[in-house]
């Protein structure tokens, strides 16, 4: 068999898995996000209803502020943790593969094991985090400050809190990928630094960070897409998108409860899309930003 | 090039002097959840909840998981995981392998837009593919089967892993290829003799990363099965949890047993690539 | 002044012993050349005196300070990398500027130094380019630069000249020699290349196995070498090296020795048969290859045909005596 015959056989299953499962999926739902299909009757299009429906809807907006508010808050948290991690555990001393693998195992877990740990976790009366802050409160009801501890699953802001935690923990896959480029990093600059006098924030600043700008940014626009989508079994098992009205109603839950459980495909293809265009906006936008910021990245600026 | 070795500098007390403390500290809040889970399962369901956050139940006892496997067939949904996992897996990593190296050896042009394609893939989100793939499989008829879940190997389960084997791939010296090119060496034999065993810790890497993923895939099973006999163990937990919300203990059991086996792959894996010093290993480039 | 002092310095990697004992001084305003094969430790040596590895034992002065426990920022020295380390991120001017910048000195003064600095080693004209831009040899000067802005009291270079190609580093050699020259520092130069060494130096140092072997100009060097090694290490082609046996026709040695007889010191006319197995043309020189492992170095126009069948003497003065188990000298 000719080279070109083998080399083409080599990539058949991939070619053939995008096209079949990413790219005309991808084809098919902007194509529904056009028309009303619920499985049964063939699809009618509808032209822009469904957007009209979209913006009208109350619930979506909801979903939507959640979704965008999430990763508003947790990327850039996500992203400070793994540096923050890589930057601690880079440089070999006693049990740092120990501190290393410790600090990935969450991101292991299966989501839904996980949702359920954090389900006992953040249980309000009886989870083992409020029990800890009541410990040293004054009645079984308070806190060692005096105040209720958050309700976690009930409350609408303290279960978006709740689930923004949840996802701290899960920066295994960020951190390994800043641990690996940190190590990667020419030994020599920093000897250098440290001939010159630069303090640890001065090394940080001027070397560390505009050596992994690159890295960081990608992982910047990786994290954002992702926790735009990750959401979901959480807000399934832990919260059920409550507490009301739709406090931890995500995009993705938003989606799949269209889809699965109204059956109303089309709708549900719609908000996609409209997910989709906000989520390339974002990553847009922050390439922009990026990229100025690393314009004005000399030195003397 | 000479192998560096670097100690302490002048005036510096040796590594590890700070960071000691703060590494344990750091690594005990990431253990939490796990430790939580293991806890939480050994406690005895039914019992009236615990007044202080107690970090070891008393009394100790294993009736949570006995429980567990009465109400949901746990057993038979983790046997189910597993033959996915093993037949996901290996396809998984065998399609990501073929792609990347294909990549190696396709002329620029083609390349650039494979590899543009795979970008654009890893940005679509999730729920852009659900509804479509649904319907594609329903018209297949291969709703309520395995293969859904299965499928996903042929893009490698992720364009992410086909990146990560071409970019492992181009770090070997090309001159390695070019003689087996000109010994006459064909693609296939290439990536099996030259390729592949000269980038283990990718291998292992992708292997590991597959295996997570498969074994904890929640959405697909909630979407395609609905026969309990062939649930996976995520699907078995979910409905441990519809049938007794508030039986914390048990539920954890059902985590904990989902939980082991990933652990224990990532364990064993993970001083391929957790361990390296200098970023010679897997993703350095 | 400016001296650099090593006293009984050593330096241990685990079971490693990099650096056994080194005695070595840098005087004021020279060159000194540290040479030696790979895993010598002459890195080791440097990076000691730059206090970006920590000694064991012994003791560093930089001019008249005992500086053995301060840190390397207070030592006042530059270092050099043999990789350059330049910033990828930053502009020529940036990154000769770094040192300046971290101690936030003004604007104007860096401005100034900068300039000076770029004018000595002439990359005035790449100020504004990235370091991707430029050439080997370019980096290296801005590598230079950036060592020089600061002025500090000595200057230390890892093997500055491994990483260009043969003709830009023959042309950095000069180079390095007359900026030395010119800005009158102490500087300390490590190489493993025994040419650049000899021609580079005001003095030599040669390390083998983290000891010092011998220090003195490098004609010294060449012509009374200490030990075996020294003289095996020096010169090119490589020193004969006889066994009592191999010298017999020659003359009688002690056993227990071996003769050490430097290419250029065989002479081909009368004296003990060989015959020619190879000849080289090295430009305006010629190695002889003879039967029985000797090798002679004469003017290529008096070369010697391959195969052809001569007589060979060298002058009993001009070779050295070795022992044959501890290699040291043993007709001083």
């Amino acid at each position: 068999m000719s080279e070109r015959r083998q080399i083409a056989l080599m990539l058949a299953p991939y070619v053939g898995g995008l096209a079949g499962l990413v790219v005309l999926p991808a084809l098919v739902t902007f194509a529904l996000a056009f028309s009303e299909y619920d499985l049964v009757r063939a699809p009618s299009f509808a032209g822009l209803e469904n957007f009209r429906e979209l913006a009208g809807d109350d619930i979506f907006r909801t979903a939507l502020t959640n979704s965008l508010v999430f990763a508003a808050i947790a990327v850039p948290l996500r992203l400070a943790g793994a540096l923050g991690l890589a930057l601690l555990l880079h440089r070999r001393f006693t049990g740092v593969g120990a501190y290393r693998s410790a600090s990935v195992l969450p991101t292991v877990i299966p989501d839904i094991a996980y949702g359920l740990v954090f389900l006992w976790l953040f249980n309000p009366l009886y989870g083992p985090v409020n029990l800890l802050l009541k410990w040293q409160g004054d009645s079984p009801t308070t806190t060692a400050w005096g105040v209720q501890p958050p309700q976690w699953l009930t409350h609408p802001n303290d279960a978006r809190a709740a689930i923004i935690i949840m996802s701290l923990f899960t920066i295994g896959e960020g951190f390994v990928v800043l641990l690996v480029t940190r190590q990667g990093l020419p030994a020599e600059l920093y000897e250098l630094a440290a001939l010159e006098d630069a303090t640890a924030w001065g090394v940080f600043r001027r070397v560390t960070l505009p050596l992994m700008a690159p890295i960081l940014l990608l992982l910047f626009a990786r994290d954002t897409i992702f926790s735009l989508q990750w959401t979901f079994v959480p807000a399934l098992i832990v919260t059920e998108g409550g507490p009301p009205p739709y406090a931890t109603t995500y995009v993705p839950l938003f989606v799949y409860r269209n889809a699965f459980e109204y059956l109303r495909y089309g709708y549900a293809a719609s908000a996609t899309l409209v997910m989709f265009v906000l989520t390339a906006l974002i990553v847009w936008l922050q390439w922009r930003i990026v990229r100025r910021w690393r314009k004005g990245f000399s030195v003397g600026g | 090039m000479r192998s560096q070795v670097r100690g302490v500098r002048a005036g510096e007390r040796r590594w590890g002097g700070w960071r000691q403390p703060v590494a344990v500290a750091v690594a005990a809040v990431f253990l939490v959840p796990l430790w939580f889970m293991l806890s939480g399962s050994l406690r005895e369901p039914g019992q009236p909840p615990p007044r202080s956050p107690e970090l070891i139940p008393r009394p100790l006892t294993t009736t949570s998981y006995d429980r567990a496997f009465d109400l949901v067939d746990l057993g038979r949904h983790a046997v189910n995981s597993l033959i996915v996992a093993a037949l996901t897996v290996p396809l998984a990593v065998l399609v990501a392998s073929w792609a990347g190296f294909a990549f190696l050896l396709l002329a620029g042009r083609a390349r650039s837009v494979l590899i543009g394609v795979s970008f654009a893939a890893l940005m679509v989100p999730l729920t852009a593919l659900l509804v479509p793939r649904f319907t594609m499989f329903r018209w297949l008829g291969l709703t309520d089967t395995w293969v859904p879940l299965i499928a996903p190997a042929l893009i490698g389960l992720s364009p992410f892993y086909v990146l990560l084997f071409y970019w492992s791939f181009r770090r070997l010296p090309p001159e390695l290829f070019e003689a087996a090119r000109l010994e006459g060496m064909a693609p296939f034999a290439m990536w099996r003799r030259l390729a592949m065993p000269l980038v283990r810790p990718v291998t292992v890497a992708v292997g590991l990363l597959a295996f997570i993923a498969t074994w904890g895939n929640f959405l697909d099973p909630l979407i395609y099965l609905f026969d309990p006999d062939l649930y996976t163990l995520p699907l078995g937990l979910r409905s441990l949890e519809t049938l007794d919300r508030t039986n914390y203990p048990v539920l954890l059991a059902g985590a904990v047993v989902a939980t082991a086996p990933v652990v224990l792959a990532f364990l064993v894996a993970q001083r391929y690539f957790l361990h390296e010093e200098r970023g010679a290993g897997w993703l350095g480039r | 002044m400016s001296r650099i002092v090593l006293e009984g310095v050593r330096r241990r990697f685990g079971e490693t012993t990099a650096l056994d004992g080194v005695d070595l001084e840098a005087r004021d305003g020279e060159l000194l050349v540290v040479v030696g094969p790979s895993g010598c430790g002459k890195s080791t040596l440097l990076r000691c005196i730059a206090g970006l590895e920590a000694v064991d034992e012994g003791r560093v002065t930089i001019g008249d300070r005992d500086v053995t426990n301060v840190r390397p920022a207070a030592r006042n020295v530059s270092m050099v990398f043999q990789s350059y380390a330049l910033f990828p991120h930053l502009t020529v001017r940036e990154n000769i500027a770094f040192g300046l910048i971290v101690r936030e000195e003004p604007k104007a003064e860096v401005r100034a130094r900068v300039a000076e600095a770029s004018e000595l080693v002439g990359v005035e004209a790449l100020l504004e380019r990235r370091p991707y831009e430029l050439s080997g040899g370019e980096r290296q000067r801005v590598a230079l630069a950036r060592a020089l802005v600061r002025r500090p009291y000595a200057y230390l270079l890892d093997e500055p000249l491994s990483n260009l190609d043969a003709g830009t580093r023959v042309q950095m050699r000069t180079e390095l020699k007359r900026l030395q020259r010119e800005v009158g520092a102490t500087m300390i130069h490590v190489t493993h290349d025994q040419v650049e060494a000899l021609t580079l130096g005001d003095r030599i140092a040669v390390l083998d196995r983290g000891r010092v072997r011998q220090v003195g100009t490098p004609e010294d060097v060449y012509t009374q070498p200490r030990d075996r090694f020294v003289a095996e290490f020096l010169g090119t082609p490589a020193i004969n090296i006889l066994t009592p046996e191999q010298a017999r026709p020659f003359g009688e040695i002690p056993a227990g020795s071996v003769l050490g007889v430097r290419p250029e010191h065989l002479r081909l006319g009368d004296g003990v048969p060989a015959r020619v197995e190879l000849v080289e043309v090295a430009g305006s020189d010629a190695y002889v290859f003879l039967d029985g492992g000797l090798v002679a170095r004469v003017e290529a126009e008096r070369r010697p045909a391959e195969g052809e069948e001569l007589s060979i003497s060298f002058a009993r003065e001009a070779a050295f005596l070795f022992d044959a188990e501890t290699g040291e000298r043993l007709d001083r």
